[in-house]
């Protein structure tokens, strides 16, 4: 059995509109190639022992825990995706998938194409509240297809927070995953938003994270990638509105044969915007990380201001990273500098830790916590934090 | 047999010779004073005595409580009772000076995350700070800072000498602590070391000046030429060099009083 047609009955009661979208994403699923080696995005990465077909039961549709704030104020819409397409096709027709493409690539048309769980998040203009909103994915046995889909819509003016975990209950498991998000940032709003992806060690990742930035607007975008032992995830900031602001900031730690790929994108559409990227990430035992990030700044983009870095620190001698930092500027009247460092515990650090009574594997951990600590001081939000800050210490052990 | 034994000690870094075999006996309550010209191997014995990865032992012993310490780890060592004063201390980002010190003298104290009795608290620590900050004329500011970030010379310097008081350690290698400090500093410095003075510590004062043996007087002066020392004697070898310089041992552009 593979992910046919007919798996897409297993999704009842959906509006017609969506039942199409989801037809035309597996079309262009059974059309497009599998990505080949000679592709740039994919080099490095191997997906051609990815057999969809192997995870054709698509696992429950009500995957998602929720977790409103409250005293949410009025006119503020959180509910399952699926129900909001029902519910409000007015907001969520013509917005889902048009920033993460189905026909983008396999992965995305299979993703679009079979989505379950996730969120549908507005927040009208003008609305601001501090709780943040919770979305916790949980996928319970392996064998199968976990595929949820966050959408957020920030009106003018509007102010939250929000946070995608992705969980599964047993470290173990085996599976298809993904959890891909669209956040339309509203002119002159504020949005903080965190994922924290981590699935079980044994499964296949695909997600793609894109946002679209009006007029003064400011996003504040943090990713956690700790899980899967193939996780492919896209960040991507189009900065669409004069004096919009985009941080992109991730951490990630992989360990045993992890293998992780990361492609960003700032694309600075127009004039006076800003983005700001900082990817970090600790490696050990045999894993393999990639990071590839454009700085995109397009014609008529004058003084915008760039920043770009991806930082790695090797713990052993047969992890590997790869950094590929690249600029594509076509206007001169701007600010771009990106960097990239690949390497292991500075001997100096650990020698001066150690010169203090400091055993080893502390002063290693004390170092590693502090290569993460200038990016984990900016996760936009506090109940983030600490839930980030846990999980890498339990993992840094 | 005297406290701390370095016996006909031989290093070397990157395949090169630099420690052609010294000896030194250090008891407690003493002050020793090694002084030499550049490259003369000064720093190569700090970090040798203290397990830098870097530095190649390539024999002779460091007797130390019955135990030849070039055998321990750096961490061993110091938990041993050893501290190094870095000539140059680095900054490592994303560590607090208060994380830092707070998980030194837990580790010397054996705290391994388990035994609560034996961790220091936070009223202990702040008020083992206190007085230490005021001979040294710090304040706490830096404590939340990170390790050595953005600390000026003579801060930096100062900082070392604040972990060497809050680590009580009974061999306390100074490397070059006095280079680069303005003379205000070296006197907050001298004045932090003499208060630590006594029958329970034994220093080793590592110096290219003989400035600040002018304010930590020394009981024993050693003059250390091309891995070797050529000279040892009481005080008064420091006075001669403060005369003569290096020149005697062929160093004549080395001059022992610093142009400031």
């Amino acid at each position: 059995m593979a992910l046919t047609a007919e798996t897409l009955d297993q999704l009842q009661g959906e509006p017609g509109w969506l039942r199409e979208r989801r037809q035309n994403a597996l079309a262009a699923y059974e059309t497009l190639q599998l990505p080949s080696k000679t592709d740039e995005e994919w080099r490095r990465t191997d997906v051609s022992r990815f057999n969809a077909a192997e995870y054709s039961k698509l696992e429950h549709l009500d995957g998602l825990k929720l977790e409103r704030p409250s005293g949410l104020p009025a006119g503020v819409i959180l509910k399952p995706l699926r129900e909001a397409a029902k519910d409000h096709p007015d907001l969520v027709e013509p917005r889902l998938f048009s920033l993460v493409h189905a026909d983008r690539d396999r992965f995305a048309a299979l993703h679009a194409a079979f989505f379950t769980g996730g969120t549908f998040l507005y927040v009208p203009d003008g609305v601001e509240f501090d709780q943040p909103v919770l979305g916790q994915h949980f996928s319970h046995a392996g064998g199968n297809s976990v595929l949820p889909h966050t959408l957020i819509v920030a009106g003018r003016g509007a102010r939250f927070n929000y946070l995608d975990e992705y969980i599964a209950e047993d470290d173990t498991e085996a599976g298809y995953r993904s959890g891909s998000t669209e956040i339309f940032v509203g002119e002159g709003s504020q949005v903080g938003y965190v994922a924290v992806q981590k699935w079980g060690r044994n499964v296949w990742h695909f997600a793609d994270q894109r946002a679209e930035l009006q007029k003064d607007s400011n996003l504040r975008l943090f990713n956690v990638t700790l899980g899967g032992k193939f996780s492919k995830t896209r960040v991507e900031a189009s900065l669409a509105g004069e004096g919009s602001n985009a941080e992109l900031k991730a951490i990630y730690f992989a360990s045993g044969e992890q293998f992780f790929d990361f492609h960003t994108l700032q694309d600075h559409r127009v004039g006076n915007t800003r983005s700001d990227l900082l990817f970090k990430g600790a490696l050990q035992d045999v894993a393999r990380t990639v990071y590839a990030g454009l700085i995109k700044i397009e014609k008529h983009a004058a003084r915008s201001d760039a920043y770009q870095a991806n930082r790695n620190l090797v713990l052993s001698d047969k992890a590997k990273a790869t950094s590929i930092p690249m600029l594509e500027i076509d206007n001169n009247d701007v600010r771009c500098t990106h960097g990239a460092t690949v390497g292991p515990v500075d001997p100096e650090h650990l020698f001066y830790l150690r010169s203090r009574g400091i055993p080893e594997t502390t002063a290693k951990r004390m170092l590693i916590q502090g290569f993460f600590g200038d990016v984990l001081d900016r996760i936009p939000f506090e109940h983030a934090r600490k839930l980030v800050e846990a999980e890498l210490e339990a993992r840094i052990g | 047999m005297a406290d701390f034994e370095i016996k006909d000690l031989r290093a070397s870094v990157e395949g090169r010779q630099i420690l052609k075999g010294v000896s030194l006996a250090i008891s407690m309550g003493e002050v020793h004073a090694v002084m030499g010209p550049n490259g003369s191997g000064k720093s190569t014995l700090s970090h040798t005595l203290m397990g830098h990865p870097g530095y190649t032992v390539d024999g002779g012993s460091v007797l130390f409580k019955g135990q030849n310490v070039l055998e321990l780890e750096p961490d061993e060592r110091a938990r041993l009772g050893m501290f190094l004063a870095f000539q140059y201390p680095v900054v490592v980002p994303g560590i607090s000076m208060a994380n830092f010190l707070r998980t030194a003298l837990n580790s010397k104290r054996g705290y391994d995350g388990k035994d609560k009795s034996k961790q220091v608290t936070p009223k202990e620590f702040r008020s083992m700070m206190k007085s230490e900050l005021e001979v040294l004329h710090m304040d706490d500011s830096f404590l939340p800072r990170y390790i050595n970030d953005g600390f000026s010379g003579g801060e930096k310097k100062r900082a070392e000498i604040l972990q060497m008081a809050m680590l009580k350690p009974e061999i306390a290698i100074l490397d070059e602590t006095d280079s680069g400090l303005d003379i205000d500093s070296i006197k907050f410095v001298a004045e932090a070391v003499n208060r630590m003075r006594g029958p329970e510590l034994g220093i080793l004062i590592i110096t290219h000046y003989t400035r600040v043996l002018e304010f930590i007087k020394p009981d024993y002066v050693h003059v250390l030429v091309d891995g070797k020392f050529v000279l040892s004697g009481g005080p008064e070898v420091a006075e001669r060099l403060e005369n003569t310089g290096y020149a005697e041992w062929g160093h004549a552009e080395e001059e022992p009083k610093e142009v400031a």
